[in-house]
């Protein structure tokens, strides 16, 4: 059963991409890693503008953001003034919150998982499972393109047979140079649902970097979130204990 | 045509035992029907009251699409506005302001993700049965702040109990980081299941300071005089609010439209308690086709004799059907007053149903039931009762069209 | 003698006596139909609710009940196994379970479910998952990844067979502990919230999914009849140490059916009574027609020398007659039109949201339950006879002169 239906999926693949299991497999595969290094860099220290858009509304979140490697990640919002102090802590697959006003920590049960992640188009699980993209998929090059003069690649991700993801599909695509510059999500019917766009690439941190990020949904392109990086520093490495519960509480600036 | 009644009257009293005999049965079924329907009508306006009584109130208003989607910005901006129209509105017994927030709250050990209901306590408690159902510790007052009543279900899932803190944490209408620290003051078990895992309730000034809500709420709820009034203030209050805000649309949603669930209940209920009375009258119809049968048999001589001078077997049938139909009449009659005074004590002092107290308490129904005499519950019955013993009476009398005046007077 | 002479009796007025026995037969339809289909109701309510996951009896690590959380999972089923196997009554079939709230997502929606590890084989002799899949396929022992859910909850979700779901629930290390189910098969069930609510996994997927070696939640055991389950949950109170293991019955796990339960045979009497009210008064009416017809033969057989007790035993014998045929042809017409329905059923589809508020299934088959069969015709019998006193007194009081005289 399986297998058959694993074969007409493959079939159907093949069909709109033109391609399955293609020897370039290993190359998209250490393409999307390169990608992922890349803008994740060994470990970064930065400011981001977080707007939440709606139609009638909109709000903006500023945060100061730590990351190291894949696993950690440390969020901390610095305004608007009301908000400032809350922050976020990842590791692994876990995710803690803290709130400075009740001065307490909370981790997050399963049930909230697939909440948004302080109210933006952002689910809990997307920045829990954010290296989900390397170790649950496996990639294919379907084509190429170019953008501002450089060449573009076009990845189809598909899930691992039994990887604990909910998408049918992701599409990527990635310059040349390593810069990311849309992930767009697929239901099972490999129909859209959300997708996330880089713009505006300029020198950052030392690098080429797009300075703003979107995610919006498919099905209401009038509703975003929109990440706009202030600034940005790639580290080589950042402290273990930087990425802790009492930090959390209380991060270094 | 008095000479026709007369007749009627006169032949009904010929056999004064089978008349009284049929007419009692009669009554039996109108007395029974009326009892029944009253009492049926009476725990449905029990069980409805009491649902509502739970949380829901007889009607809302919101903001439209409130009820599908939740959305902590879907409020209604100046709920003061609507207390004064429902305050201007009459057969309003009580209203009160909530608002809901999706939330994680968290104790020492355990953490979930539930709703966070902000009450006006001193309202609630003239709207929702909220404070009866207090089993531990006390309710809210109107001073209190980060207090919190908690469903018994849920401090036992949390592990928490009176004086424990609670840890809630959410997003507010602004979207911004809402959070707060509450102490369980109350626990509360409504008997609902559902209710009681999944919700805890805070003073609404605390939750609007909390979750930014800039005075705003999302229900009004209101509580009518009677389940009756509630269309016309329906129409009355959604009247009002249309013309007052057309941006941003208010909605007034009934007990109905917040339960469709209670409605198809009770609509299955009565019709499976229809079904059953319709059975009972048909067999008390066979039970008294035999007296109008016997009318005309014992007097099949007669009617030929009646025939031969002259009398038209129309006029006969008349007389026939009156005869039956008078009887039917009284035996209504006095089924209904009979009825009314038997539910009409019933209502006064209600009627207790024992061992059933797991039952009424998962139906929020209380263990006293009180049948309600209405004008449909006295009419439908009788109704029913009439319109079958005329179906009946109708066979003998039809019967006696083609009777032969020879053969008629040849009988013994 | 009496019989012959009261059969003949009935029979001078052919129309007046069938008349009374059309009331009869209805009534005694109405009693036995009307019950069996309430019958029906219950017994499919408690049936529904035993094979909605309760089963007879439940075994439970001590404090489940109160706190269902996979801390308070039995570790050591083992024990419990040999317990039951050398406890438990022949015919007697057990299964064991876990039993987690989890949350189930895919890329449009998420929603919380009750996530159930069964064993396939076991389970599908115990509950009703075992004949309740429609589309797709039943789990195999070997099912890792396979997922059954229910047709509601496969509609919410915009889902079908093949398609994935991914569960996420606390495990034993209080982590979160996801897995990546296929729909191998969507189910129905009798309540759409049983629908909703249940997703079934082999036992071995949710215990890698919760990392708990061996552990279970809950053992639940069905019993051949509901009649020893009082006596063998007794028995398994005192095998199992009581500090570590609860037993209850599913009276005690379905209080509120069980209380429904106790309320019906009342209401079934009370309705037996109303109907039998309602065609005393026909009884009662014909056969004092019967007997003032024949006020002359009365009169007269009494002035040859027969004593009133003989009148009364006449009298009593014809409405005994007409009893005997009318509940006869009423249990015979009852019975038939069970039969007819008992393939098909009543649908109550068309009322599902209000049936689902009520507890009821969406489709009644009408249950012929032998102590209500007896109850309807005592009731009739011994009333019917009762309420012909009055005509039979009546016409054992004729004087001779009285009836001479009646015209």
């Amino acid at each position: 059963m399986t297998k058959k239906l694993l074969i007409a999926f493959c079939l159907a693949l093949f069909i709109i991409a033109g391609l399955c299991g293609s020897g370039k497999a290993e190359d998209a595969q250490a393409l999307v890693q390169a990608s992922f290094d890349y803008y994740r860099g060994k470990a970064s220290t930065a400011t981001v503008d977080m707007t939440i858009h709606r139609p009638d509304w909109e709000r903006v979140v500023t945060i100061r953001a730590w990351t190291k490697g894949q696993e950690e990640s440390l969020f901390w919002i610095t305004a608007p003034p009301k908000d400032e102090g809350n922050s976020t802590l990842k590791k692994g697959r876990e995710m803690w919150i803290y709130n400075p006003k009740v001065n307490r920590v909370i981790k997050l049960p399963p049930s909230m998982m697939s909440q948004s992640w302080m109210g933006s188009d952002f689910s809990n699980n997307d920045l829990a499972k954010s290296d989900s993209l390397i170790k649950d998929y496996s990639h294919s090059l379907t084509g190429t393109e170019t953008h501002e003069g450089k060449k573009v690649y076009l990845i189809q991700s598909i899930p691992k047979l039994e990887a604990p993801v909910v998408w049918g599909m992701q599409k990527l695509k990635i310059r040349e140079d390593h810069i990311f510059l849309s992930q767009a999500f697929f239901d099972e019917d490999l129909k859209l649902v959300k997708i996330m766009t880089a713009h505006d690439i300029q020198m950052l941190g030392g690098k080429l970097f797009p300075r703003a990020w979107r995610m919006q949904k498919a099905e209401a392109w009038d509703e975003y979130t929109e990440l706009t990086y202030n600034e940005l520093d790639f580290k080589e490495d950042l402290p273990e204990n930087l990425f802790t519960l009492t930090n959390l509480k209380n991060p270094r600036r | 045509m008095t000479v026709d009644v007369k007749m009627a009257w006169r032949n009904i009293w010929r056999n004064p035992r089978r008349s009284i005999l049929t007419m009692t049965a009669i009554a039996f079924a109108t007395l029974l029907l009326v009892f029944m329907l009253s009492f049926q009508f009476g725990s449905y306006d029990t069980m409805i009251n009491s649902a509502v009584k739970i949380h829901t109130g007889h009607l809302q208003v919101q903001a439209g699409g409130y009820q599908d989607k939740k959305r902590m910005r879907l409020a209604v901006p100046d709920p003061g506005a609507i207390g004064t129209i429902l305050e201007a509105t009459p057969d309003i017994e009580a209203y009160t302001y909530r608002a809901n927030a999706f939330s994680l709250v968290s104790s020492k050990e355990r953490t979930y993700g539930i709703v966070v209901i902000g009450i006006d306590p001193a309202r609630e408690a003239s709207v929702s049965a909220l404070k009866k159902v207090i089993r531990h510790g006390s309710y809210l007052s109107s001073t209190d702040t980060n207090q919190a009543l908690i469903g018994e279900l849920l401090a036992k899932n949390l592990r928490v109990g009176l004086g424990d803190q609670l840890v809630v944490l959410g997003q507010g209408r602004d979207g911004s980081v809402a959070a707060t620290v509450v102490e369980v003051k109350g626990i509360f078990n409504s008997g609902q299941d559902e209710f009681d895992r999944s919700s805890i309730h805070i003073p609404l000034s605390h939750f609007q300071e909390v979750y930014a809500m800039r005075g705003g709420v999302h229900e009004v709820v209101a509580l009518g005089k009677s389940l009756g009034a509630i269309p016309a203030i329906k129409k009355t209050v959604a009247g009002v609010i249309e013309i007052k805000d057309a941006k941003q649309p208010l909605v007034v949603l009934d007990w109905m439209d917040l339960m469709p669930g209670l409605v198809e209940g009770i609509q299955l209920d009565l019709i499976s308690g229809l079904i059953l009375y319709f059975i009972l009258i048909v067999v008390v119809a066979f039970s008294i086709l035999n007296t109008f049968l016997m009318s005309v048999f014992e007097r099949t001589k007669e009617f030929g004799v009646l025939m031969v001078i002259g009398t038209a077997p129309g006029r006969l049938t008349k007389v026939l059907l009156l005869e039956s139909l008078t009887m039917t009449a009284v035996g209504i009659v006095v089924g209904i007053i009979a009825g009314i005074l038997i539910t009409w004590y019933f209502q006064v002092h209600g009627i207790v149903i024992s061992g059933t107290s797991e039952v009424v308490r998962q139906f929020g129904i209380p263990e006293r039931m009180f049948p309600r005499l209405s004008f449909l519950s006295i009419t439908i019955g009788p109704t029913l009762v009439l319109f079958i013993t005329f179906l009946t009476a109708l066979y003998p009398a039809l019967k006696v069209r083609r009777l032969q005046p020879v053969e008629a007077l040849a009988s013994v | 003698m009496h019989l012959q002479l009261g059969w003949r009796n009935i029979w001078r007025n052919p129309r007046r006596t069938s008349v009374i026995m059309i009331a009869v037969i209805i009534g005694v339809w109405s009693m036995i139909f009307m019950g069996a289909f309430h019958r029906g109701m219950m017994n499919q309510m408690v049936e529904n609710g035993i094979a909605t996951l309760t089963g007879h009896i439940q075994v439970h690590q001590a404090g489940y009940r109160n706190d269902p959380a996979i801390e308070n999972s039995m570790a050591e089923p083992e024990v419990v196994q040999t317990t039951l196997e050398s406890r438990l009554p022949p015919g007697t079939r057990w299964t064991a379970r876990i039993r987690v709230g989890a949350i189930a997502s895919n890329a449009r929606h998420s929603g919380g479910v009750t996530l159930v590890g069964i064993d396939p084989a076991r389970e599908a002799r115990i509950s009703f998952i075992g004949q309740a899949v429609t589309q797709g396929r039943y789990l195999g022992p070997d099912d890792e990844h396979g997922i059954l859910v229910g047709k509601a909850l496969a509609d919410k979700f915009e889902t079908k067979l093949g398609r994935k779901l991914v569960l996420m629930s606390q495990d034993s290390d209080r982590e979160i502990g996801s897995k990546a189910f296929r729909i191998v098969g969507i189910f129905r069930a009798e309540m759409e919230a049983t629908e909703k609510q249940f997703a079934f996994v082999t036992l071995r997927a949710a215990q890698h999914m919760l990392k708990v070696e061996n552990g279970i939640s809950e053992v639940s055991i069905v019993m051949p009849n509901r009649h020893e389950v009082e006596l063998v949950a007794e028995d398994l109170r005192d095998a199992l140490p009581p500090s570590t293991y609860e037993v209850h019955s599913w009276r005690e796990l379905l209080p509120l059916v069980n209380a429904y339960l106790s309320l019906f045979d009342t209401f079934i009497f009370i309705w037996f009574l109303v109907v039998f009210i309602a065609m005393g008064f026909g009884i009662v009416n014909t056969t004092l027609m019967a007997v003032f017809e024949r006020i002359r033969e009365f009169g007269l057989l009494k002035a040859l020398g027969m004593k009133p007790w003989w009148i009364v035993r006449g009298v009593l014998t014809e409405s005994f007659l007409l009893l005997v045929m009318g509940t006869a042809a009423g249990n015979i017409l009852s019975f038939l039109s069970v039969f007819a329905l008992s393939g098909s059923g009543i649908d109550l589809s068309s009322f599902a949201a209000g049936a689902e508020f009520a507890g009821i299934s969406r489709v009644i088959y009408p249950a012929i339950h032998p102590k209500d069969v007896v109850m309807a015709n005592l009731v009739v019998f011994i009333l019917g006879l009762l309420v012909s006193v009055y005509p039979a007194a009546k016409a054992a009081r004729f004087t001779p002169v009285e009836a001479l005289a009646h015209t």
